[in-house]
């Protein structure tokens, strides 16, 4: 540095005229060009590969489908079915599975359907941490949930209105129907399918052991202190990302402060300070010595392989344990039952059971397409094919086959017919941004520390406005 | 005499001991690092219905390579490949020539805005993606762009593989621009002087006497530039919403599901989609480390 640059003379000073400039930025604008072109070219080849990650849908991709044609060779189209009027053109579809089986069965459903549909296959996180971006250029119908979830969207306008679409819908009881509108009467969603949370078990287990299933805390705890004897863990617990032990608190609040406070706390009514939320805090204390120790650094997966392995006794989480295993003496030998009640005078009649389903575009490209596909994905055609790829759920349509039945959705359709209050999960039931911001942190430093419980209610209760105006 | 000789001898022993010290450390240091990547190559080459049983610290029963088989068609790899190289290549020709052609005119000429603008072009490199996403994301929303030209129907340029390469080259030209313009700075003044002597016009000297000798920092920047963008997930992520459109980054988190993840999977696809940015390096290696030390004997 010391022996110092010194610029070199202005081009000007020394007699180069300005165009030498110009030429210099005319060929960088060249550069430029060139590359777009060459972008170009790639891009018109990537187009037919687009259509390979959605293997199993209907339609030609990217090309309109007159109705009732049979699409190209290569889709896999109902060639045959006579198609319903579509508006002329496939309709694009916004899934959020991207992979495996889970993909295929929505692939499966859409082609039941009949209606030439494009799909785009997004993974499931990013799909939900993106959803706010995704609607300011949404599919025209695209995979969403029940729930607070559903009405904040349409509150704000960002999905349509498709209470046409219901009128076309006999199959559907009128919970299902109250569970797809939105604040102001009209409906937003077709529902598909739903799965319960519960307490899973062994039944190998405890037949072993002589366990029988509590139906009240006091048995409950009775069982625990069993199994803890037996050298078992009560219950297989985790809490990495934060949201598994929602399931928890939802069901320990059902079961000791009854649905309407439930449903009230999480739309912001109620105080989080209270007593009835910091009796709930004193059960979940009470129970926390049942349970593996550090959930926040275990996944749901790793609690599933304590059941599976006998380590742990039971574990209250949604049907999709399941998913975890492969193995079918296992899988053949999970079962499941209700949380046990905590109050009589409450019973243990709520559960949570999200149910998923499909939501239209505010402005759908092709809004006769959509309501078209929304007709047929709100059929039995649509979710027997779905189910019979992904049997994890039950289907929300009364004339869905209930014949293949496993013995998992025989069970679970049993346990939601059987409750009289049915909630969608905390995060679903409640603002979203309130649920990442406040309540997941909030949970997480519980378990850590139990003995702060009363500054994280403070805390919470501080916050919750901001959300839940 | 003797004392002087103990001296003498207690050197190298002294050297000798801290050169063990040394190794040690750093042999140690080594195995530290390569335990992530050693483990994640262990857990890929295991079949998840084992691990998901005995756990992942355990030793195996059987070992496949089946998850890399997989990975590489349930994550659509091949696909994603595709869509990576459309937007890495043209972004990265692009930030170079834009960043070299920058840095010359700031660099070797003395003229009115010449400070402002290399000021101008290293502090937008300063704000933080996240924070530029929600402006731009409205003014893509705005600029048409003809359908003909991507893969997508929405008639404007959200979406675009082309939206996330223009982002690119704006956002990472300020910082070639800063690194290439110190870099001509230690090119003597004289060789561009004797150049305009034997009359070479500025495009020539531009070309035949910068250029030339900035290729260690152009492989060095193009080396660093090729690992960002190839491992770039947000702008991907916020900007293209069809699946179909999005790079090899995504492939990962399209293994996972909804609830359930194969991490063993997850394992092989990470371990795939390292090795273009491996093979880069290498290839680039040489240029790479002559580039560090050009840039810090001249100055």
């Amino acid at each position: 540095m010391s022996e110092g640059y010194e610029f070199s003379p202005n081009p000007r000073d020394v007699g180069f005229q300005i165009v030498s400039r110009r030429t210099l930025l005319a060929s960088a604008a060249g550069v430029a060009g060139a590359a777009f072109l060459a972008a170009c070219g790639s891009s018109s080849k990537a187009t037919p590969a687009a259509t390979n990650a959605p293997a199993g849908t209907t339609g030609p991709a990217g090309t309109t489908a007159p109705a009732g044609t049979t699409a190209p060779a290569g889709t896999t189209a109902p060639a045959g079915t006579s198609a319903p009027a579509t508006g002329g053109q496939s309709v694009t579809v916004g899934v959020y599975e991207a992979t495996g089986k889970n993909k295929d069965a929505f692939a499966a459903g859409l082609d039941a359907t009949g209606v030439p549909c494009k799909g785009n296959f997004v993974d499931h996180n990013s799909f939900q941490d993106n959803i706010t971006a995704y609607l300011q250029q949404p599919d025209d119908v695209f995979t969403w949930f029940s729930g607070y979830r559903m009405r904040f969207f349409a509150d704000k306008g960002l999905t349509g209105d498709i209470s046409d679409v219901w009128a076309k819908l006999p199959d559907f009881s009128d919970s299902f129907k109250a569970a797809s509108t939105g604040n102001d009467g009209k409906q937003y969603l077709v529902p598909t399918s739903y799965y319960p949370w519960a307490v899973h078990y062994r039944k190998s287990l405890f037949a072993d052991k002589g366990y029988t299933i509590p139906t009240t805390k006091a048995e409950m705890i009775a069982l625990a202190t069993k199994m803890k004897a037996d050298g078992l863990v009560p219950f297989a617990y985790a809490n990495s990302g934060k949201w598994p032990v929602q399931g928890t608190f939802d069901i320990l609040n059902l079961r000791i402060n009854g649905y309407q406070f439930h449903v009230d706390l999480l739309a912001g009514k109620k105080d989080w300070t209270g007593p009835e939320v910091k009796n709930v805090f004193k059960a979940w204390t009470e129970l926390l010595p049942f349970h593996q120790e550090n959930p926040n650094g275990r996944t749901w997966q790793e609690a599933a392989a304590a059941l599976e392995n006998k380590e742990a006794g039971m574990f209250l989480l949604g049907t999709f344990v399941a998913q975890n295993s492969t193995d079918q003496t296992y899988l053949d030998d999970l079962d499941f039952f209700n949380y046990p009640e905590f109050d009589p005078a409450i019973g243990a009649t709520a559960i949570d059971a999200p149910i998923d389903g499909w939501m239209m575009a505010a402005k759908p490209k092709n809004s006769a397409g959509a309501k078209a596909l929304l007709t047929g994905i709100g059929s039995a055609k649509y979710i027997d094919a779905y189910l019979a790829v992904n049997p994890a759920s039950v289907p929300a349509n009364k004339k869905a086959d209930t014949s293949k039945f496993n013995k998992i959705q025989t069970k679970s359709a049993e346990l939601v017919q059987s409750a009289k209050f049915v909630t969608q999960f905390f995060d679903r039931d409640t603002s979203p941004d309130f649920v990442s911001n406040v309540i997941a942190d909030a949970f997480a430093n519980f378990h850590a520390d139990p003995t702060q419980i009363d500054s994280i209610l403070a805390n919470i209760e501080a916050q919750k406005s901001t959300y839940l105006g | 005499m003797s004392a002087h000789l103990a001296v003498v001898r207690r050197q190298p022993r002294r050297a000798r001991v801290w050169r063990v010290v040394l190794y040690v450390f750093l042999t140690s240091m080594a195995l530290l690092w390569l335990v992530p990547v050693g483990g994640a190559i262990y857990a890929s080459l295991r079949p998840y219905s084992e691990t998901q049983k005995v756990g992942i610290f355990s030793l195996p029963k059987s070992l496949t390579i089946q998850n890399y088989k997989n990975a590489w068609t349930q994550g659509g790899m091949t696909h994603a490949f595709k869509n990576t190289l459309f937007i890495v290549l043209p972004s990265l020709i692009l930030i170079l020539a834009f960043s070299s052609a920058m840095a010359f005119a700031v660099s070797r000429f003395t003229w009115r805005f010449n400070v402002t603008l290399l000021l101008i072009f290293t502090a937008g490199n300063l704000l933080p993606a996240q924070v530029i996403f929600q402006p731009l994301f409205q003014m893509y929303k705005a600029m048409p762009w003809p359908d003909f030209l991507s893969d997508t129907d929405t008639g404007n340029l959200l979406g675009t593989k082309i939206a996330v390469i223009i982002i690119h080259v704006a956002f990472q030209t300020g910082f070639c621009t800063f690194v290439l313009s110190n870099y001509m700075k230690t090119i003597p003044k004289e060789l561009g002087e004797a150049a305009l002597v034997d009359g070479a016009s500025v495009v020539r000297q531009f070309w035949q006497i910068v250029m030339p000798l900035c290729r260690p920092a152009l492989a060095a920047l193009a080396t660093l530039e090729f690992t960002w963008l190839y491992n770039d997930f947000f702008w991907a992520v916020v900007l293209l919403n069809q699946g179909a459109e999005r790079p090899i980054t995504s492939s990962i988190a399209n293994l996972g599901g909804q609830f359930f993840s194969n991490d063993n999977l997850i394992a092989a696809a990470s371990m795939i989609i390292a090795v273009p940015t491996l093979v880069v390096y290498l290839a680039l290696q040489r240029h790479f480390i002559s580039g560090l030390t050009l840039g810090a004997n001249k100055g």
